[in-house]
Parts: structure tokens; C-alpha cells; sequence
């Protein structure tokens, strides 16, 4: 039992960190919000939809239009360019101008000049922030980042998640953030913590300008997973 | 996802896979390489007849036949517009050298200096010839004035052969002749087709000199008929049918037109293409094993970038789609490469096979052949790509976060429908190559046999290699190779499936020759006779007979040869029986060749009455035909069948049949045969049936009648007899020159040269199945290539614990020196099985087993297999264990 009891619901343009030691289930329970795994027993919703009924397919599906990763190895595709990585999920989507998109993206991230270096000729940071470029290109309305600094420096990682923030504000996407790190936490507006698949405690920011937002948005829940998920090999 | 993503997406993920996947691209190409040029040298074979048809038969259309042509026919010839003809008169002859002096006492002449004589093909041309094509003679002219009434022109072999010259004298059936030229081309006569000996032209007057158109001696005629070269060939064919009419099928006539291009030859052709399209699909399908094993591979170490294009939303079926993509690129790719190694190697054969082939009917541009190349080679490519591709299929998005996170549950129906495409996709290609759905079921039957044998040893090797006691004792690198072989991922399977099936492929073929050619060579039985004798007249046997005496010849046998044709076989003509004998198979040969009667008391040894009958016993055997309709009625105490018996019935004239012989005419016991004997009608009945031991060699006989009937014929004699070793060519010229007309046929000389053409088919078998073998190595040497960085940190770590570089080689070589044992000793009883079912089923002859062969054939595996294995190894043990260790 790696999850037990777990309920959580992030709203709209929200962004959430969840935090806990080394196995205590954060990246199962990511892992059970974006569809990759399945829970072995409880829900999970999307706009109120449950989506641990889907198939491979259809879940596919549903990450392709609506779910962004970054990961904390980065996991770009090595055999394409940087720019080739971002312009992915826009082709996937069947965007009529992904170039244009891609570029943007590529400028926001302050890489224009690298898009065509594959990604082991580029650095750490660089990587990273490719891979956030590919995260956002979508427009995904949930995106889910894996210690997205934990293969980072401090400096270069404080850079991605300022690189993060700006652009989950400016797409008003939901953000689910993985970490062990309670400064990296400290970008979201809530903070859960786990500890042994159980949620032990919550915090929420009263930043005035955070709280504006959230209220503004006002939402349905845009993702809620609660029950217990069973997962070997879990973290 | 739209097609377009997918194609772009697809050239992104091919730039730099291709250099990955050159093992891919390999094992594909030897097959494709071995398809091309087997489809090519068919194809450009067929073309080249074709497209030679009129200079293949020297005519628009020839009348055969073993006799004269009737007048008749040559009036029916006459009458088509615009004809022109020539006749054309082909025997087996013997010609002598001339005599160095002459001799005062020709009944005896010197022993120690007899002309030289030798078997000679004979060819009288009576008319223009040829019609088509180019006879090229030195000095150039054309051929009658050049041989005049007393010349003759020669092949140039014959000139070394008898010590003569151009301008010297030969004796032709005794009488002089002039050489007057040699013979460099002949359009109607085939580089390579099997002959008895060198072409000698000889005038129609010249011969007519000779005694050699005696009774009985073995011509064959030909009318070659020339039209106008404006008729259609509506109109050729239509003249074709007409002259059937008057020469047909059952009196042993064929009408040829020259469309019709060397039908016997192009069926054979046929054949040979069928059986070597096989062997080179193969070589095929082997490297199709390879290009799964290269897939396998490539995917496992491709599963990371799997699970990312899953999780950023690509649906299982378009990864899949977008890995056959590659995959059947590089398929593309590999089959390229495949037609251009074919071509090449295509373009040096006509070398290889001028023996056999004439150079100018080889043409190593063809494009069919190519495009056979191709869609075998893509064929292939999907067949065995797509069941490891299935595994994109459960490569779990959840690698992104884990990389041991658990693969997808598969599914039955993928299992099932990968092995249904395994076997019916293989099934498919070997109907593309076999043409005809028996042979490609029995095909795909065998080798999925064959295949499972190798598969099940592999397992039971690994199996017993889990098994072994790891503990103490015996070397460290030989337990550690054999426990390699067992570890999780190595190539095991498909290399031992893979060099076990090219092995059984050259090992078969090998055996198959060595084997044919030990029963021709060494194998004739100790009182075979060693020279045949035709053509003698009843009066020269005595003082031949005299003369072989006297030369110490042991074992001299002769039997009276009487010639006839069948009539009828139970009252129905040879003309209605062939009419429904269908194609020109066994029945209609035998039916409407020239039969030659002999008749004898007693059987010779080697032949054995396995059923006999009186025909006057009341239960006549059920075999008995309709004709026998007319029981005696004073029958009724006779034993009934008898075995072993002949010449029961003293009422008739009776018949010995050769079993098989029988059942091709359609006689059985009973059954009454009428023959046409030199223009005198006889009837026979058939009282027994015989096994004959043909090998025997001896004078046998597939028609022996009872004495009594026949003395009365024309006839002639043939003889056996063993001839002191050594002396077989004296003994020749001897009786040559003493009985011109007799022609003497060595068997030793006639065996040879049926073993050097066997020869020559057998090394091109074993050059399509060294193919074979290749692509298994291919496979071997490339799947070690591709886990060499596996290896390399194994090497690191063995040397690092104090291996020194010698015991890590040893391990390796332990390694694939088992893996090459298996699939040696596998593939060489699938080989000793081949080519005991091809001799024995196949040529009706004995297998052997051939240990030393056997032995040979395994260590040959062994080292190709350690070569190939340690061979790819080589950059893995060059690393230096701090190099390796540090980069992890």
C-alpha cells in the first residue's frame, strides 16, 4: 500500500506542491493524476470525470490535450532537436502553425538560438528548460512537475522555477508540484505533505496577489484523486 | 494524429538508428542478395532462351523423331508456302585416329599400337543449315562445301583427344575422312548441356559410305523446316498442328516451333528455380530471425523514449505504427543493399558458370528480380518485426517517473495473431517463391519442424546451463561461459535457430553430392562391367567376343536387342492411350519410345519376378486386365499365381515386364501388348511382372520376351564386359578399329562426367546455402555487437575482480563455442536428415552416415561461431576497466 486515504482536490489555475521524504508516495500519486498508473481502488477525476476507467488509449488521449510533464531527469527525447521536442505535443494536438508556437515558446525560455542542438549538447539547465517549454506548448490545463530541480543546481534551478511560475500565470494552468525540497514548495500557493501514503498536513498561502487569483478562478475541481492506490514499486 | 505527423515524426526517429541497425540491414541483405540472384539468373535464363528461340532450334519449326520422317511428311513439308528444309541426323559414334601403319593382317591386329578412337556425338546435315544463328567454323565457310563427300569438321577437343590435326585423316565407321575444319559454335547446341562427347559433321554422302545407319543403331532424325519470315506465328503454329496430324505423338514423332523455345529445358529451368528459391528464401528468413533479434534489442534499449511519447499523448497503436514505420524503412534499406550485393554478385556468375551457361544468356539486369528482391525482403522485414515491435505495445508510460515500473499487461490476441503472421506470413513468402501451394506448405512445414528442434535444443541448452552447479570447482571461465549463455536477454535462441538452419542447408547440400557421387564412383559393384558394347551385328559377336577374350576382358555378357514399337496395349491403339495420357509425362515416353526387346530363357541376376501368372488357373489374380476375357475352358488345376515363374503358358507368346516400367505403359498381368517389329505385327502377353536392380549395371532389359518368338527379327547384339583396369582405352581402339560400326561406351568416362555436372549443380546449392550460414553469423556476431556495451562493463568488472584478459577470452570463446555446438550438432542431423530423405526418397538410392562429414560440419560451427562471436567481442575487451566503471 503505497497511497492510503489519500483526498485531494486542485482547482482551476491552482498550483499545488506536494511534499514528503523518500517514499511516501509523492510520485505515485503523481503518477495517479496523469494517468500513468491506475489506483487499485478509489477515483480519480478530471472535470468530474473519472479517468482510472479509461484505456491505454483513450487515456492517451486525454494526456495529449489536456496534461504537461516535467520531470526531474528532464526525459527528452534524445534522437530529436530541442526545438523538434517542443513542437511534439503541438503536432500531437494537430496545431495549424506549431512553428510559430514552438519558436514562442523557445523565445519564453530564453533558448531561441539552441533549438537545433540535441538535447546532450545542451546543459542540465538547458534541458530543463526545454523540457518546460514542451510542457507548456500544449496548453495543458494540468501540469504536473516531478522535482523538476532535483538534477539541478541551486541558481539554474531557482531559474526554471521562476520559468515555471511565470508561464503556469500567464497559461492559468493547474500546477501539481513534486518535491522533497520545501523551498521549491514555497512557489505554490498550497502545500501538502505526505508521509508513508498518507496526507498528514496542508498549508495555503495568503499571498494577496496568489489568493486573488484562486478566487477569481473560482472552479470546479479540476482534478481530484482520493482513496487508496496500491502500487508496487511505488515511491 | 495525422499521417503527416506520423511520416515527419518517422524521419525524425530513423536519423541515426540506421547506424544502430546495421546488423538489421545486414541479415536482410544476404537474403535479398541470395533471392535476386537465384530470380535473376532464372529470369534473364528464360529471357535469354526466349529471346534465342529461333537460333536455339536453328529453325522456325523441327519435326524429331528416333526414324526417318516419313515421305509423307516431308511432302507435307514441301507443300507449306515458301518452305525450305533440311534434314538433320544425330548418333553415338566412335571415331579412330588413323591407323599409324598398316597392318598386314587386319583380323589381328598389333596389341601394342592401335589407333586411338574415341566417342563422338555425330551430326549429318542434309541441306542448308542452320536456318537461324550462326554455325561459326574455322577456317569460315559454310558447312557443305567445307565437307565435301569424304571431310568431316570437328570440335577442337577432339583434335587433343585423338592426337590429330587439322588436314589429318579420321576413320569414321571405317572409312576415311579428312578433317577439314573445326566447329567453334553451334547454334541448336547448348554450352554446358550434358553430352557424350565432342561434335563431328559429316556429310549426308559421306555417310552413307559408312556402315553406321545399320539396323538398329540409335539415330535420331530431324526435319528443320524454314518459312518465310513474314509468317505470323498464327500460321507457324497453325503448320505445327497440321504436320502433327500426319506425325503424331504415337509414332514417336514431336513437332516443334520455336516459340515453343526449348520447352523440356525451360520446365527444368522451372524446377530448379522453384527448389533454388527456396534455399535462397532461406537465407531469407534466417536474416529474418535476425532482424527480430535486432528489434528486440533496439526497443528494449528505445523504452525510455517509448514511455515519454506515451505520456506526452501518442496512443499505443501509433507507436507501434510509427516502429513498423522504421522498421520497415530500414527493411527498405537492408533490401536495397540486398539487390546491390546481388547485382554484383550476379554480375561476376557468368564467369563462374561458363561450364555450365552460355555467358550470353546471362544478364545480370533484371528488374523483376529486383522487385522480387524488394517485396521479399519488406515481406520479411514485417513478418518478423512485428512480434517484437508488440512489445511497444506494453512499454509502460509510468517509466517516465520509474524506470522499473511494471510493463502493460498483453493481451491473447496479440499473441495469436503475431504467430498466425509468423507462420502464414512465411508460408506467403514461400509461395511467392515456390509457385505453387503443396510445395510451399511442405516448405514452411519443415523448416517450422527444423525451427522448433533448434528452438527446443537452444532451451534445453540454456535449461542445463541454469541448472550446472555454479559452486566450486572446474575453471572459473569455462562456468562463467556456460553460464552466460544462460543469462536473461542473451541471443541464444535465435543464434542457434539461425546457424543451425544455415548449417542444415550446406551440410544437406554436401552431403547430398558426396554422397551421390561415392555411390557413382566407388560404389558400382565389384562385377559391374566397365564397357558397353552397341551396335554389333549378330555375326560380329563370335569373333568380338574372341577378341575381348583375348584381352583378359572378364564377365563378357551379350544379349540379342530386337527394335519395335508398341501398337496397342488390350486392343486400344498407342494413339487413343496417349491421347489421354495427358502431358508428356512417364506414360506417353514410355509408350511411344522405341522399345528394345530381348529375349532370354533365363533371367539375369538382379532381377527378381514379384508376380507371375498362368493364365489358365480359375482365380486369376484381381490384376488380370479386361483382355484376358477369354478363358481357356479346359482350365481349372492350375496353381493360380505363381511367384518366380516365367514362360508358364506354352499356348502364347509371353512377356516379362519391369514392375514400374509396367505400371507407366498401363499393362498388368495379362494384359496383351501388339508390336510393330521392323513392319511385322506381334502380339505378346504379359505373364510377369520383375524388380530390376538397376544398379547393377548390368545388361538389363524393362521388356524381356520369351525365346522363340523373336529370332526370326532384325536384330542386333549389345554386350557387357569388365575390362582389365588400366587398359579400357586399348581395348577401345582395338575393337574400333577391327568392327567400325560397333560403338564402345566406357562407363568409367560416362560416370565422370555426369559427377563434374553434379558437381557444378551441387556448388551452386552450396553457394545459395552458404548464404544461409552467413546470415546466422551475420546474426550472431551483430546481437554480441550490440550488447558489447553490456559487455564491456562485464569485462570491467571480471577484470577489476582479477580475471586476467586470457580467462575473460576463454569465457567468451566457451561461450559461443557452446552456442555453436548445439546449432552444429542440430543443424548437421536436420542436414544428415535432408539428405537422407533426398537420396533415399528423392534418387531411390542408399544413405550413409558420414561421421567423419558430421564431425567436421559441427567443429565448423564451433569455430565460425567463436570466430564470429569473439570477433564482435573484440571492442568490449579492448576496454580498460577504469574507463568503463568510471563513465556509469
Amino acid at each position: 500500500m503505497v497511497l492510503d486515504e489519500v483526498s485531494l482536490s486542485i482547482g482551476a489555475g491552482e498550483s499545488v506542491a506536494v511534499l514528503g521524504p523518500s517514499g511516501s508516495g509523492k510520485s505515485t500519486l503523481l503518477a495517479l493524476m496523469a494517468g500513468l498508473d491506475r489506483p487499485s481502488s478509489g477515483q480519480i477525476l478530471y472535470e468530474g470525470r473519472e479517468i482510472q476507467g479509461l484505456s491505454e488509449d483513450e487515456l492517451a488521449m486525454w494526456r495529449r490535450r489536456n496534461v504537461g510533464f516535467v520531470f526531474q531527469s528532464f526525459q527528452l527525447l534524445q534522437h530529436l532537436t530541442a526545438r523538434e521536442n517542443v513542437l511534439l505535443p503541438l503536432e500531437l494536438r494537430g496545431d495549424p502553425a506549431p512553428a510559430h508556437a514552438a519558436d514562442e515558446l523557445l523565445e519564453q525560455v530564453g533558448l531561441s538560438d539552441r533549438g537545433h542542438h540535441y538535447p546532450t549538447q545542451l546543459s542540465g539547465g538547458e534541458q530543463q528548460r526545454i523540457a518546460v517549454a514542451r510542457a507548456f506548448a500544449a496548453r495543458p490545463a494540468l501540469l504536473l512537475a516531478d522535482e523538476p530541480t532535483g538534477n539541478l543546481d541551486t541558481r539554474t534551478g531557482q531559474t526554471v522555477l521562476e520559468m515555471l511560475d511565470r508561464l503556469q500565470r500567464r497559461h492559468g494552468a493547474s500546477l501539481v508540484l513534486v518535491t522533497h525540497d520545501p523551498a521549491t514548495a514555497r512557489l505554490a500557493e498550497r502545500r501538502v505533505h505526505l508521509l508513508d501514503g498518507r496526507l498528514v498536513r496542508e498549508e495555503r498561502d495568503e499571498r494577496p496577489e496568489r489568493a486573488g487569483r484562486a478566487r477569481q478562478a473560482e472552479p470546479p475541481d479540476a482534478v481530484a484523486a482520493h482513496g487508496a492506490a496500491q502500487l508496487r514499486g511505488g515511491s | 494524429m495525422s499521417l503527416r505527423f506520423l511520416l515527419r515524426q518517422l524521419a525524425r526517429e530513423l536519423r541515426g538508428v540506421a547506424h544502430r541497425l546495421v546488423a538489421f540491414v545486414l541479415c536482410l541483405a544476404v537474403g535479398v542478395a541470395a533471392v535476386v540472384i537465384v530470380a535473376g539468373i532464372s529470369s534473364s535464363l528464360d529471357r535469354g532462351i526466349r529471346l534465342e528461340a529461333r537460333n536455339l532450334l536453328a529453325a522456325d519449326l523441327a519435326v524429331e523423331s528416333s526414324r526417318s520422317p516419313s515421305d509423307e511428311i516431308l511432302a507435307a513439308i514441301d507443300a507449306l508456302p515458301g518452305s525450305r528444309r533440311a534434314g538433320i541426323r544425330e548418333l553415338v559414334t566412335i571415331v579412330a585416329a588413323p591407323r599409324p601403319a598398316p597392318h598386314p593382317d587386319s583380323l589381328a591386329p598389333r596389341p601394342d599400337d592401335p589407333p586411338r578412337t574415341l566417342l563422338v556425338e555425330l551430326k549429318v546435315v542434309d541441306g542448308p543449315y542452320p536456318f537461324y544463328g550462326d554455325l561459326e567454323l574455322d577456317p569460315p565457310s559454310a558447312l557443305a562445301p567445307l565437307l565435301g563427300d569424304d571431310g568431316v569438321v570437328v570440335a577442337p577437343d577432339l583434335l587433343a583427344r585423338l592426337g590429330v590435326a587439322v588436314g589429318d585423316e579420321i576413320s569414321v565407321g571405317g572409312e576415311p575422312f579428312t578433317i577439314r575444319g573445326l566447329v567453334l559454335v553451334e547454334p541448336d547446341r547448348l554450352g554446358g548441356a550434358f553430352t557424350l562427347g565432342p561434335r563431328v559433321f559429316l556429310g549426308a554422302a559421306g555417310l552413307d559410305r559408312t556402315p553406321l545407319v545399320d539396323l538398329g543403331s540409335r539415330v535420331e532424325h530431324s526435319v528443320l523446316v524454314q518459312l518465310p519470315i513474314e509468317t505470323p506465328l498464327e500460321t507457324l503454329r497453325a503448320h505445327a498442328e497440321d504436320l502433327a496430324e500426319i506425325a503424331p505423338r504415337a509414332d514417336g514423332y514431336r513437332v516443334e516451333t520455336y516459340d515453343q523455345a526449348q520447352p523440356a529445358l525451360r520446365r527444368g529451368l522451372e524446377r530448379l528455380e522453384r527448389f533454388l528459391g527456396l534455399v535462397a528464401l532461406l537465407s531469407l528468413l534466417v536474416g529474418g530471425v535476425g532482424v527480430g533479434q535486432a528489434i528486440r534489442v533496439w526497443i528494449a534499449g528505445r523504452s525510455d523514449a517509448i514511455a515519454i511519447l506515451k505520456c506526452l499523448g501518442l496512443r499505443p497503436r501509433e507507436t507501434f505504427l510509427l516502429y513498423l514505420g522504421q522498421a520497415a524503412a530500414l527493411g527498405l534499406l537492408g533490401s536495397l543493399a540486398g539487390c546491390a550485393l546481388g547485382l554484383a554478385i550476379s554480375a561476376a556468375l557468368p564467369f563462374f558458370l561458363r561450364d555450365i551457361v552460355p555467358a550470353e544468356l546471362l544478364d545480370p539486369w533484371q528488374p523483376m528480380a529486383l522487385l522480387r528482391g524488394i517485396a521479399l525482403g519488406l515481406g520479411t522485414t514485417v513478418v518478423f518485426a512485428v512480434p517484437p515491435l508488440t512489445q511497444v505495445l506494453r512499454v509502460p508510460p509510468a517509466r517516465v517517473l520509474r524506470q522499473n515500473a511494471e510493463p502493460l499487461p498483453g493481451t491473447r490476441a496479440v499473441t495469436i495473431a503475431c504467430a498466425l503472421l509468423l507462420v502464414l506470413g512465411t508460408a506467403a513468402l514461400a509461395g511467392a517463391q515456390a509457385g505453387e501451394a503443396l510445395l510451399a506448405a511442405q516448405f514452411t512445414a519443415g523448416l517450422a519442424g527444423t525451427a522448433l528442434a533448434l528452438a527446443v535444443a537452444a532451451w534445453v541448452l540454456v535449461r542445463a546451463a541454469r541448472r550446472l552447479p555454479r559452486g566450486a570447482g572446474g575453471r572459473v571461465w569455462l562456468r562463467h561461459g556456460i553460464a552466460s549463455l544462460a543469462r536473461p536477454g542473451a541471443a541464444t535462441l535465435a543464434a542457434i535457430v539461425a546457424i543451425g538452419l544455415g548449417l542444415l542447408v550446406v551440410f544437406a547440400t554436401q552431403q547430398v553430392q558426396s554422397q551421390l557421387r561415392a555411390r557413382m564412383e566407388a560404389e558400382i559393384p565389384d562385377d559391374a562391367p566397365s564397357a558397353f558394347f552397341a551396335d554389333v551385328q549378330p555375326d560380329q559377336w563370335e569373333p568380338l567376343a574372341e577378341l575381348l577374350e583375348r584381352q583378359d576382358a572378364s564377365a563378357v555378357v551379350s544379349v540379342p536387342v530386337v527394335v519395335a514399337r508398341v501398337r496397342a496395349i488390350d486392343g486400344e491403339s498407342v494413339a487413343e492411350l496417349v491421347e489421354g495420357a495427358g502431358g508428356p509425362g512417364g506414360r506417353r515416353w514410355a509408350l511411344t519410345r522405341e522399345q528394345r526387346l530381348t529375349y532370354m530363357e533365363k533371367l539375369p541376376e538382379g532381377n527378381r519376378i514379384v508376380a507371375s501368372s498362368a493364365p489358365r488357373a480359375p482365380a486369376s489374380p484381381p490384376a488380370a486386365g479386361p483382355s484376358l476375357g477369354d478363358p481357356d475352358p479346359a482350365s481349372g488345376d492350375s496353381a493360380g499365381s505363381v511367384a518366380g515363374e516365367l514362360w508358364t503358358d506354352p499356348e502364347r507368346n509371353e512377356l516379362s515386364v519391369d514392375e514400374d516400367f509396367a505400371r507407366d505403359l498401363g499393362v498388368r498381368l495379362g494384359s496383351t501388348i501388339d508390336f510393330d517389329i521392323q513392319g511385322v505385327a506381334m502380339s505378346f502377353v504379359v505373364t510377369s511382372l520383375r524388380a530390376v536392380d538397376w544398379e547393377s549395371f548390368g545388361l538389363n532389359f524393362f521388356i524381356v520376351a520369351e525365346p522363340g518368338a523373336l529370332e526370326a527379327a532384325p536384330q542386333i547384339r549389345i554386350a557387357t564386359a569388365k575390362l582389365p583396369e588400366g587398359s579400357e582405352q586399348r581395348i577401345q581402339d582395338l575393337v574400333v578399329s577391327e568392327f567400325p560400326n560397333v560403338t564402345v561406351v566406357l562407363v568409367k568416362d560416362v560416370l565422370e562426367r555426369i559427377v563434374a555436372l553434379l558437381r557444378q549443380v551441387g556448388w551452386g546449392i552450396s553457394f545459395l546455402g552458404a548464404f544461409t550460414l552467413v546470415a546466422g553469423l551475420v546474426i550472431l556476431a551483430a546481437t554480441v555487437g550490440v550488447e558489447s556495451s553490456r559487455r564491456g562493463r562485464e569485462v570491467a568488472l571480471l577484470k577489476t575482480l582479477g580475471m586476467r584478459r586470457a580467462d575473460v577470452v576463454a569465457l567468451f570463446a566457451t561461450e559461443y563455442a557452446l552456442l555453436g555446438l548445439v546449432a552444429g550438432i542440430v543443424g548437421a542431423i536436420g542436414g544428415g536428415v535432408v539428405s537422407w530423405i533426398a537420396l533415399t526418397r528423392g534418387m531411390d538410392l542408399q544413405w550413409r552416415l558420414e561421421p567423419a562429414a558430421f564431425a567436421i560440419a559441427v567443429a565448423t560451427a564451433v569455430a565460425l561461431s567463436v570466430v564470429a562471436g569473439a570477433g564482435a567481442s573484440a571492442g568490449a575487451l579492448r576496454r580498460r576497466p577504469a574507463e568503463v566503471l568510471r563513465s556509469e
